[in-house]
């Protein structure tokens, strides 16, 4: 694998984008759970590379849309997570997937410090979905998930209809709940007497999944990290003693750290969870996301589903053939 | 033996209560029975008159007084209303909590401040009368109306109203592969096996003991007593003549809420009280300041729509909000909806304008939903008539500004010491008073 030589993330040609939706694309690669509800949705399109400005457009099948893509060849393609009984006006609304953006460009710790995306922080965005996957399943008990690669990050998109209809309150406390946004209390109270109980005694519930999100933020932590109240010396002695970390040792490393200075420490960590997916668009109801399947011209990948996002590889699964085609 | 009524008015044996009663003339009549419980009742101070209910519907009546009182009295004595919490007083208890929700649904409906006193009269009462109970006892009761109210499995999408209101926490309540852990007996089976160096049955005890199956049923009995008042309102619409002694009830219901807050203001126990005073620019915070210099890149709906306005009209109409937490409307303070015309709508305007581009230009339908965020509806026009159709919706708190709309927020020094950008400015309207008297000398 010689990485050095992957393809460089470059803008598509006008050219280039005429011959992937010719030649390479196929509508079958619009995922199933767009492809039945295209009659639903909104799609959006950018023809210039000026944003999404062509919205409010509807298409009456699949392969209206198919002629669409194959004819105009746009810039990108989106469709909106909400389904409407008038998605030309964006009236009616029915139902919304429930979006979770894990943008690469945009998460805490990056290990990189690329100014885009690049293949470390592409593969730390995609920990961190397995991560969230798993408390989404486990957890949460959903099971309708479906990844998609967006081309410089992932979606994780949930059909369960539990959840479609949840507003944004409710999908703001999902969001909270799967990064771990917030430090679980610690104490807990009986027959009035408290006892003190730190989330990583408690191997369950949302104490669990904060616990997971800890460990991953530790592990990952640099010097030069900024964090809402936590200072230098702090980060370095967390720094200091990771491999404690790296074992479940949490008491240990408790007590190394300082109870006090622990809780500071978890304060921020929280705060920098916060960053691990982009509030926003979960909470939005009507936003539009990218096709899958459709081409992310600005750095001439695809756009796709991931069916099995334990080893995938955008490097080797997402770039088009054009891209090998290029001579320069 | 305390009967589930007393916690939970919607079983089936407090439905059957209220079908008992009757006659509805009986409901001002002397009711020698109450009295003499009342009087009976342990710890019941007797020596006022006036604090002996008479009827069902003084005792109605006493039942929200007592919570209002108890919230914003600081001479509050509960000993003018210890036979609320007596389980005795049960059926008249049933009856009274009927008398008030369908008072208030068929008058205010679900979205007014006298139902949200009910329901959080409801919660309160709840509460102290599960603390006043024996321990086991209090299993028992709460276990058996849990189970009425709940199937086996209890998905946690079914709270997905209880999570909307905020009642419930997300974090608060343990979940696994879907389902909220309640009983011991799945919480053994789901987690026992993980649990080290730690006895499973007190960590049951702990994370999900006697307090989330309590705050389960509470919230759950406080939502169905929302519900409750909105079905009457529903209904109240369709029908010709509500019944007048219900509307007379209201009259009633709301003068108590009206007195109870103007008179003690929200306990005395912060600082002085903030009135409803013109703005002032200079106190507002960072975040409300990004905002009115308009906002140049994406988000510019929900700032100006769900942060702008909410701040504005709140700062400048009811700045106390979360310090009395009762619900108002606009119209309360602003009865002519002056200031929201001269004051605060150009405010909005002006920062709508700022943006770019400006907000109303590409989508001028969105000054229906900053006329929504007031409390009136989804209407092109401010009027009184549709007050009420929605709710008049709160500031955000900082936390939800840095979630939803993270570019706003530049906290400075004195943002580390509150929670809500209307915090900010109250406090520094008294610095900034402050500074202003100090110079005067
Ligand atoms: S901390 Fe709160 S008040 Fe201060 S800028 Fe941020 S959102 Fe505004
Ligand atoms: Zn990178």
């Amino acid at each position: 694998m010689e990485r050095e030589e992957s393809p460089i993330l470059k803008p598509a040609t006008l050219d280039e984008r005429r011959k992937y939706y010719r030649e390479e694309w196929d509508v079958k690669e619009i995922p199933e759970f767009i492809r039945e509800s295209v009659l639903k949705r909104e799609f959006g399109f950018d023809h210039m590379g000026r944003g999404p400005n062509d919205r409010y457009r509807v298409f009456r099948s699949a392969d209206l849309l198919r002629k669409f893509l194959r004819y105009r060849a746009p810039f990108a393609a989106y469709s909106s997570v909400a389904f409407y009984d008038k998605p030309r006006r964006r009236d009616g609304w029915i139902k919304s997937e429930l979006v979770f953006d894990v943008d690469a460009k945009d998460i805490p710790l990056r290990m990189c410090g690329c100014e885009g995306v690049c293949e470390i922080c592409l593969n730390q965005a995609r920990e961190i979905v397995c991560s969230l996957m798993d408390t989404l399943k486990g957890d949460l008990g959903l099971n309708d998930i479906h990844v998609v690669y967006s081309g410089r990050g992932y979606h994780i998109r949930v059909l369960d209809e539990s959840v479609m209809k949840m507003d944004s309150d409710v999908r703001a406390q999902i969001v909270k709940y799967i990064i771990g946004a917030e430090v679980p209390h610690n104490e807990y109270a009986e027959e009035g007497v408290t006892y003190n109980l730190e989330h990583f005694s408690i191997p369950f519930g949302y104490p669990h999944v904060f616990t997971l999100r800890a460990k991953y933020s530790i592990l990952h932590l640099s010097e030069a990290i900024q964090m809402e109240g936590v200072n230098q010396k702090l980060v370095k002695d967390a720094i200091k003693h990771q491999e404690l970390i790296k074992n479940d040792e949490w008491g240990i490393f408790r007590n190394k750290i300082g109870p006090i200075r622990y809780q500071r420490l978890m304060n921020g960590i929280a705060s920098l969870n916060m960053g691990l997916v982009d509030a926003k668009v979960s909470i939005d109801l009507k936003r539009i996301l990218r096709l899958p399947s459709s081409l992310h011209s600005m750095v001439s990948m695809k756009s796709m589903e991931v069916k099995n996002i334990e080893n995938f590889d955008p490097f080797e699964d997402a770039v088009p053939r054009f891209v090998y085609e290029r001579k320069d | 033996m305390v009967r589930v009524a007393f916690i939970n008015p919607f079983s089936e044996e407090g439905r059957q209560m209220v079908r008992e009663l009757g006659n509805i003339k009986s409901l001002y009549e002397e009711n020698a029975h109450l009295i003499n419980l009342v009087n009976r009742s342990r710890s019941q101070d007797i020596s006022d008159e006036g604090s002996i209910p008479h009827n069902h519907i003084d005792m109605a009546l006493k039942r929200l007084e007592w919570y209002m009182k108890k919230k914003n009295d600081p001479s509050f004595d509960y000993r003018k209303y210890a036979y609320l919490l007596d389980p005795e007083i049960t059926k008249f208890d049933v009856i009274a909590f009927y008398l008030l929700s369908q008072a208030i649904g068929v008058k205010f409906g679900p979205n007014s401040r006298e139902s949200r006193a009910m329901v959080e009269s409801q919660g309160k009462l709840m509460e102290s009368r599960l603390g006043e109970l024996f321990k086991s006892e209090k299993r028992v009761l709460v276990a058996q109306i849990l189970n009425s109210l709940l199937m086996d499995e209890v998905k946690w999408t079914f709270f997905e109203d209880l999570l909307s209101s905020k009642k419930i926490k997300l974090p608060d309540l343990i979940i696994d592969q879907g389902n909220i852990i309640l009983n011991k007996e799945d919480f053994m089976e789901s987690f026992s096996s993980k649990i080290k160096h730690r006895d499973p049955d007190k960590m049951y005890n702990l994370l999900v003991g006697d307090h989330i199956k309590e705050l389960i049923m509470t919230k759950m009995i406080m939502q169905k007593t929302e519900n409750y008042i909105s079905t009457v309102y529903e209904k109240s619409r369709r029908e010709v003549e509500p019944n007048p002694l219900l509307l007379e009830l209201a009259e009633e219901i709301s003068k108590i809420l009206s007195e109870t807050t103007m008179s003690y203001g929200y306990g005395g126990s912060y600082g002085g009280e903030v009135k409803a005073s013109p703005l002032n620019p200079k106190a507002f915070p960072p975040c409300v300041k990004t905002v009115l210099e308009g906002i140049k890149s994406g988000g510019r709906n929900d700032a100006i729509i769900l942060f702008l306005t909410p701040f504005l009209s709140y700062a400048r109409l009811y700045p106390d909000v979360f310090r009395r937490n009762v619900t108002m409307k606009v119209s309360d303070v602003d009865p002519q909806l002056k200031v929201v015309e001269n004051e605060i709508l150009p405010l909005v305007y002006g920062a709508a304008e700022r943006c770019s581009p400006p907000l109303f230009e590409d989508q001028p339908q969105e000054k229906v939903n900053i006329n929504a965020k007031m409390g009136f509806g989804m209407h092109t026009q401010i009027e009184l008539k549709h007050e009420g159709e929605t709710t008049w919706y709160t500031p955000m708190s900082c936390e939800k500004v840095k979630l939803h709309l993270p570019s706003l927020c530049k906290p400075d020094e004195t943002c580390k010491k509150i929670g809500n950008p209307l915090s900010y400015y109250i406090r520094k309207l008294r610095e900034i008073k402050g500074d202003e008297d100090g110079s005067e000398d």
